[in-house]
């Protein structure tokens, strides 16, 4: 039973008690969102935003002009902007503060839940999004509504500036639109036309899904519906202006989604979002996206239904689907196991065996824009990238996986093994020389205490216990 | 060739036999081995943008900002795109071809649908756990043959037990000591999964501290080909073809992804032995090719038909494969596709049949359920 604090969770810590009450204690973490552990230096996305305006800026415009005969300079200043914008910094950061609120927090469930959303709204890897963006829209955007409503959820990650950039939604302009008439369109035979990347997503991963059985058409009124929500352009700031609904491209007239009528102007996309997260598929699909996160890879029928039904008694009230989902989740605690993904399982690692991990608020602190960083301040960014798990670099805005077949090769199974072995280099030193170091953390987290000894003590050297301990099947699985 | 009902009895009774593992490893041919090498284009290629139609006044009209300025000779009709340069020298020398007008019969515009069928071969997102190459290799008897050049294992080429993968983690595994106290969990807690995988690590004899350049895995992968002992299958996977803004034309975004996949052939080839060149084809997959015309973003959007990009000593000559269904506005597929005249999986099956020398019948019977295909082997590969 108790892969269930795994599970919904990233273990008892070694300083923790195991909480008496495991489901009540879960259920009372997913109420109000909480300041983040973390009390090292947070940055606004905007902020952060500025300095992506000025590594795009400074180095498309100013640096490839002023050195476009020397290319050794050119790479050379490249190098200083990259430092000064801290792009080699801030996602470290970001990780940094993630993982805290896994291993740090009173919240572990709750942040575990921030995870799942994170990916279900997935920015995936793109221009320079990961390097500024995509930590700050996960702490900005989707965390605050975990107690809030998923439609004020879908329209906040809708309208977000980086979710317009990830998915063009800039770029769509309505043929009929007021900007299709524009000189400048002819003269540069750049016709207004609309993209239909975000529509899509919207539908596809965000709302209904493809079993709610859409058309093509439904995709194109859609896109329809969202021409005129971009960044705001300007000379300075390129495409890193905030969001706004430019009604110059917004596209005139009545549209028709999913059977349904929408006027034209800049208030449609709520009232169309509405529609969207109260469809059926919906409910469906969000229930089926928390099962395999916490359960299984082939949620069943029923598993599914309670967590349908709590979404639609609240009006899809987050907390209340959160607290059916880990309601299913401890009912089926024992009957299912999931194989938990790299990030997962690191955290899980990091937890359990209490280890210097993430890095200190007082080292992210340390540093300073314009320097490079240090290792130590970049680990989380390589160690991510490493075991094939880095949270703001999906390939795809699907996001990453929930099945397992998809974390289980040769190559993959290496990262864990590899990984179990390299961090036990973060481990407190003063600690795990005590002999009762690994009975505690084995007697916190498993069922069956002395079988787990017994393996982990077919070798005597405490790395080795570490490597052995964290690829047992018992741990890979919650 | 119509197959009997006699035929198909026997037929199964020896697949039967090979499930249940009595049969030898493979149907063993007396000729040299073959190799297939999958190379799946992930977002979308664009088949108008790596083999555009020759003198299209319309074409050229919807695609004013991304049409080439520069462009590789193929045949009278069709032109190359420059980034395509080792495609190229091997046309020159007839081990290269391309099938034009074609996909996976899926409609749906969907990137994620989409990629899951072009793997699977089925008909219904996220039905089949298992992918046609997989699939294939089990009919064949190719266990233990496969070798994914990626991080997880593409579900392409699940559906055969021990498939291998190499994509260098850069640093040294733990002892092997450590390696099989952990197998003897696995097999006691029942993951077989875990368990034959841990298994390929501690037989194989991979460089773990590599790194995992595309090159690098591309001539290492060519190497292992080569080997008369090595795999039989090769699976590659090239991103970001999805090229909604910016697409570029004979420079940028997607000339970037062709340059991506031409370099793994150009790796492949002089990575190599002859001998298994000559007996390898390359083959690329996509989900969906793209829309006719540009939007305002310079950029396409999803389509349907595409193009195949086929490589190696296996090709049988150097050609445009194509039923050509035409440009115009009522020709497209939806009026803004082009269409799509032959099921991509017809030459998948027929390369599985001609490589693994399984019969072409077999192969969609136990591959693709029976789905009535066509029998490509004659026209695109040598006898």
């Amino acid at each position: 039973m108790k892969n269930f604090f795994r599970k919904v969770a990233f273990g008892v810590g070694l300083h923790e008690e195991v909480p008496p009450e495991p489901l009540k204690w879960a259920l009372d973490q997913l109420n109000h969102i909480p300041e983040f552990a973390w009390k090292g230096k947070i940055y606004s996305e905007k902020d952060l935003r500025k300095h992506y305006r000025d590594w795009v800026y400074g180095d498309r415009k100013v640096l490839r002009k002023k050195y476009k005969d020397n290319k050794v300079l050119y790479k050379t200043h490249k190098n200083i902007l990259r430092h000064k914008t801290g792009q080699k910094f801030w996602e470290s950061l970001e990780i940094s503060i993630r993982h805290y609120e896994g291993i740090k927090s009173d919240y572990p469930v709750l942040a575990k839940l921030w995870m799942f959303w994170g990916n279900f709204f997935a920015i995936s890897e793109k221009d320079f999004l990961a390097n500024y963006s995509t930590g700050p829209y996960q702490r900005e955007i989707i965390r605050p509504n975990l107690n809030q409503s998923f439609e004020k959820m879908v329209y906040d990650v809708t309208t977000s500036w980086a979710m317009i950039h990830h998915l063009d939604n800039s770029e769509s302009a309505g043929p009929k639109s007021v900007t299709s008439r524009d000189e400048w369109r002819r003269r540069k035979k750049r016709p207004a036309t609309i993209n239909e990347n975000h529509a899509r997503e919207l539908l596809e991963l965000h709302t209904v899904s493809p079993k709610a059985g859409y058309s093509q058409e439904d995709v194109i009124q859609l896109a329809y519906i969202m021409t005129g929500w971009q960044h705001k352009w300007s000379k300075n700031n390129l495409e890193t202006g905030n969001v706004w609904f430019n009604s110059e491209y917004h596209q005139p007239g009545n549209k028709k989604v999913l059977g349904k009528e929408y006027r034209r102007g800049k208030k449609t996309l709520a009232i169309v979002i509405r529609d969207l997260v109260n469809h059926p598929n919906s409910r469906d699909f969000v229930a089926e996206r928390l099962c395999r996160y916490l359960i299984s890879d082939e949620p069943t029928k029923e598993m599914k239904q309670p967590i349908v039904d709590a979404f639609k008694k609240s009006d899809g009230f987050i907390p209340e689907i959160h607290k059916a989902a880990i309601k299913v989740a401890f009912e089926y605690n024992d009957k299912y196991k999931k194989f938990q993904t790299p990030e997962n399982w690191l955290i899980q690692v990091a937890k359990i065996a209490d280890l210097n991990w993430p890095p200190s608020p007082d080292l992210m602190d340390k540093y300073e824009l314009g320097q490079i960083p240090f290792n130590s301040q970049r680990e989380p960014e390589w160690i991510l990238q490493n075991i094939g798990h880095h949270p703001y670099r999906a390939k795809q805005p699907n996001g990453w996986s929930d099945h397992s077949d998809d974390w289980i090769s040769p190559e993959l199974l290496i990262r864990r093994l590899v990984y179990a072995k390299a961090s036990y280099n973060f481990s407190k030193m003063e600690i795990n020389k005590n002999t009762d170091y690994f009975e505690n953390i084995v007697e916190k987290n498993f069922d069956n205490p002395s079988k787990i000894m017994k393996y982990i003590n077919q070798k005597n050297r405490a790395v080795e216990k570490h490597t052995l301990l964290f690829n047992h099947p018992e741990f890979l699985k919650a | 060739m119509k197959i009997s009902r006699r035929d198909f009895l026997k037929t199964t009774a020896v697949t039967s036999l090979y499930f249940a593992g009595f049969g030898g490893p493979s149907y063993a041919s007396s000729g040299p081995k073959k190799n297939l090498v999958i190379i799946m284009l992930k977002g979308g290629m664009d088949g108008l943008c790596a083999i555009p139609v020759k003198g299209d006044k319309n074409f050229e009209k919807l695609r004013s900002k991304i049409n080439l300025d520069r462009t590789l000779k193929l045949t009278t009709d069709f032109d190359l795109h420059p980034a395509l340069k080792t495609f190229k020298s091997l046309w020159d020398e007839n081990l290269s071809a391309a099938v034009h007008a074609t996909n996976i019969p899926y409609t749906g515009r969907s990137h994620f649908d989409g990629q899951n069928l072009m793997e699977s071969g089925g008909k219904i997102p996220y039905q089949e756990k298992t992918g046609w190459l997989g699939r294939g290799m089990k009919t064949a008897g190719l266990t233990g043959q496969g070798l994914a050049l990626a991080l997880p294992m593409p579900l392409l080429i699940r559906g055969v037990p021990m498939n291998n993968n190499y994509f260098p983690v850069g640093r040294s595994l733990p002892y092997p000591a450590i390696l099989e106290l952990i197998q003897k969990a696995y097999k006691e807690h029942d993951e077989k999964l875990l368990s034959d995988n841990l298994e390929i690590i501690l037989t194989r004899d991979f460089n773990n501290r590599s790194r995992d350049d595309a090159w690098i895995l591309a001539s290492s992968a060519g190497t292992e080909l080569s080997k008369p002992d090595g795999p039989k299958v090769a699976v590659f996977e090239v991103d970001g073809f999805d090229t909604h803004a910016a697409q570029g034309a004979t420079d940028g975004a997607h000339a970037d992804c062709l340059s991506d996949y031409d370099n793994i052939i150009r790796s492949l080839k002089s990575s190599m032995t002859k001998e298994a060149f000559d007996n390898t084809l390359v083959i690329t997959l996509t989900e969906f090719g793209r829309t006719i015309k540009q939007n305002s973003s310079n950029g396409t959007e999803h389509g349907y038909g595409s193009a195949v990009l086929m490589a190696g000593g296996l090709v049988k000559k150097a050609q445009v494969h194509t039923d050509w269904p035409g440009l115009k506005k009522k020709e497209l597929f939806e009026g803004r596709d082009l269409n799509s005249t032959i099921d991509a999986r017809s030459i998948y099956a027929s390369a599985m049949s001609k490589v693994f020398d399984v019969d072409f019948n077999r192969i969609t019977k136990e591959v693709f359920w029976g789905e009535k295909l066509q029998n490509l082997s004659d026209k695109l590969f040598k006898s």
